[in-house]
């Protein structure tokens, strides 16, 4: 799938549509891959597109919000493009998207040449980009089913003493270091509420209270909008399943609002409107 | 030479652990290895090849409060912190004792960091050497190795049925008293073969290299996420806030990191360090430049922590390796 992309980044290089496109290469491990920014020509046939490509390149779209670019997108890529659109945080004309079909990414694991697929692509039913300019792949024949959350399902099986007991282990080993935020095309606030000091919603004391109040929040954020793209969980340097959170949140945002965020640049996330008339069934 | 049974080995640990804090690599949650506090030998992991994190945290915590103050009646006064007991650091690898001794120049310099200092002198470094790599260790070119006993008190070197012992420091003699050592004939493997990094003349290429357009390009794709800092067993920049509850005030230090846009906005607004560019560099050239310019080493051991965790692939080994052809343009 790699040829594809590099001819049509050289033709829009070229033909100076874009002055940059972002999409993957191979990283120094020689079987992860990295983000690769083209800016010559000459750089084009360092760009690939396969199952190493985890990153969600739409979060460096606000860094060149004024400039033309052309970026690969996979499909939750693209639906952080949509969900940055919906947002007024992109400029539509100034970017050109090149579509890839996806079956799926794997675990982002320095140096191994054997990764397993992420659990989040094993219901993932989203292969084509639901944005594009120009797409490369197959086209499957069928429309995405529903999305399903087995994985949440059987969570939701746990007590809430295990589920605390879980999620009380799991931030014990957060170090506060924010990649979870920084590689999000969603975290983009210009002050977070982890650094607004007046008020201090939490201090930056890297302990239990204060990780639990930060992770919570950064997913509480997130709803209605995480695109599950499992970027957050990659870059965790310890491993925390943020996936498990966020998915959840997902599922929610499903069963009470029918929405998935990302599908469209129309539809604003439930939580960004509000109808006089509107009413939840079955809570306050 | 000197050699410790496993037997002899477990049994000195649990000694140890009677009157001293006893930190050593545990396999936590999600398998990572971290240092942690043992009660006794069998918790200990030293199979792993680097630990998650190195041992910094416990000469210098991610979050500690370094003095209280306390109101009563209304007068006011200030607790500082205290260290309960003396602690060992076992199964530290030469790399990460490394760090601690780059650590120590800036937080020993005069006038020295009470806390780390008190830490420093109470605590005793045992060493395991690898007898295999990580595909991203550069030690050797960072002036240690992976048999490297010159940061430790005492290096063990697993053998046969058990560890060869090198006593190092008189602080190292003075922790084995308590163990039941033999003596016995030995020949010990060689070490293993390390990677190698450009590193000779880095200083001067970084000198040379400073303003090229070459910093911006990498920041492109760096997501100031801070986890370099973070895994970083050199790394010492940090924040502190005060606390408040009640009638007491904890004033607090935390790990920060240079890549954050926040760490160095001033009041009023104004950051000498703008862009993601400018950070990165600063990043770079606090290891490779102004570090070494100071203090005489660079500040960078070689472990690898930082290339396998960079989520977008900034890697130090290849930094090097650029910025001495930058220079040599």
């Amino acid at each position: 799938m790699s040829q594809p992309i590099r001819d049509k980044a050289r033709e829009l290089l070229q033909t100076k549509k874009v002055e940059c496109v972002i999409g993957w290469e191979r990283a120094t491990d020689g079987v992860t891959a990295r983000p690769l920014f083209v800016y010559d020509i000459k750089d084009v046939d360092r760009l690939i597109f396969d199952q190493t490509c985890v990153h969600n390149l739409s979060r460096y779209l606000r860094d060149r919000k004024d400039k033309t670019t052309a970026i690969v997108a996979k499909p939750c890529d693209a639906r952080g493009i949509n969900m940055l659109l919906n947002e007024q945080q992109l400029d539509r004309q100034k970017l050109f998207i090149i579509g890839v079909v996806c079956q799926g990414v794997n675990e982002r694991c320095w140096g191994q040449a054997d990764a397993r697929q992420q659990e989040r692509c094993q219901w993932c039913r989203q292969h084509v980009p639901p944005v594009y300019d120009f797409l490369v792949g197959e086209k499957p024949a069928s429309e995405p089913s529903a999305p399903s959350y087995p994985d949440i399902a059987e969570f939701e099986k746990k007590s809430p003493e295990e589920r605390r007991a879980f999620w009380e282990e799991q931030y014990q080993a957060c170090i506060r270091c924010n990649a979870c935020r920084h590689s999000c095309p969603g975290c983009y606030c210009q002050e977070c509420f982890a650094e607004n000091l007046d008020p201090t919603w939490v201090g930056i004391r890297i302990a239990p209270a204060e990780s639990q109040i930060w992770n919570l929040v950064r997913a509480f954020h997130l709803s209605g909008r995480c695109v599950d793209c499992g970027a957050c969980e990659q870059a965790c340097p310890v491993n925390i399943p943020l996936m498990l959170l966020n998915r959840k949140l997902q599922k929610d945002g499903i069963d009470f609002f029918g929405f998935e965020p990302g599908l469209s640049a129309e539809t604003a996330p439930p939580f960004a409107t509000f109808k006089k008339d509107e009413k939840l069934e079955g809570g306050e | 030479m000197l050699f410790l049974t496993g037997k002899s080995l477990t049994a000195w640990i649990s000694q140890l652990t009677m009157d001293r804090t006893v930190i050593a690599p545990v396999k936590g949650a999600n398998d990572l290895v971290f240092f942690q506090p043992v009660t006794g030998s069998e918790a200990i992991f030293i199979k792993s090849q680097n630990a998650a994190l190195s041992p910094k945290d416990w000469f210098f915590p991610r979050s500690e409060a370094i003095m209280s103050f306390v109101t009563k009646n209304g007068k006011t006064q200030i607790i500082p912190a205290v260290m309960e007991k003396d602690a060992v650091i076992f199964g530290i690898r030469p790399c990460d004792a490394r760090a601690i001794s780059l650590l120590d120049k800036p937080f020993l310099a005069e006038p020295a960091d009470a806390l780390y200092q008190e830490r420093r002198n109470r605590t005793t470094l045992v060493g395991i050497a690898c007898v295999t790599v990580c595909q991203e260790c550069f030690c050797t070119s960072m002036g240690s190795g992976p048999a490297d006993p010159k940061s430790l008190d005492i290096l063990l070197t697993p053998a046969d049925g058990g560890f060869a012992v090198q006593v190092v420091t008189d602080k190292g003699k003075r922790l084995l008293e308590k163990a039941i050592t033999q003596d016995k004939e030995l020949v010990l493997p060689n070490p293993p073969e390390v990677k190698t990094v450009p590193s000779s003349g880095v200083t001067e290429a970084m000198r040379k290299a400073f303003n090229n357009i070459y910093w911006d390009r990498v920041a492109d794709r760096c997501i100031h996420c801070n986890i370099c800092s973070f895994v970083c067993p050199c790394c010492y920049c940090f924040d502190v806030r005060d606390y408040k509850e009640k009638d007491k005030i904890q004033r607090v230090r935390s790990w920060e990191s240079c890549e954050s846009a926040l760490f160095t906005r001033a009041a009023g607004g104004h950051n000498p360090r703008p862009s993601k560019g400018a950070r990165m560099r600063q990043r770079f050239a606090h290891k490779l430049l102004y570090f070494p310019d100071i203090f005489g080493d660079l500040k960078c051991t070689g472990c690898g922590r930082c290339v396998k965790n960079c989520p977008v692939n900034i890697d130090i080994r290849e930094i090097i390796s650029d910025v001495q052809k930058l220079a040599r343009e």
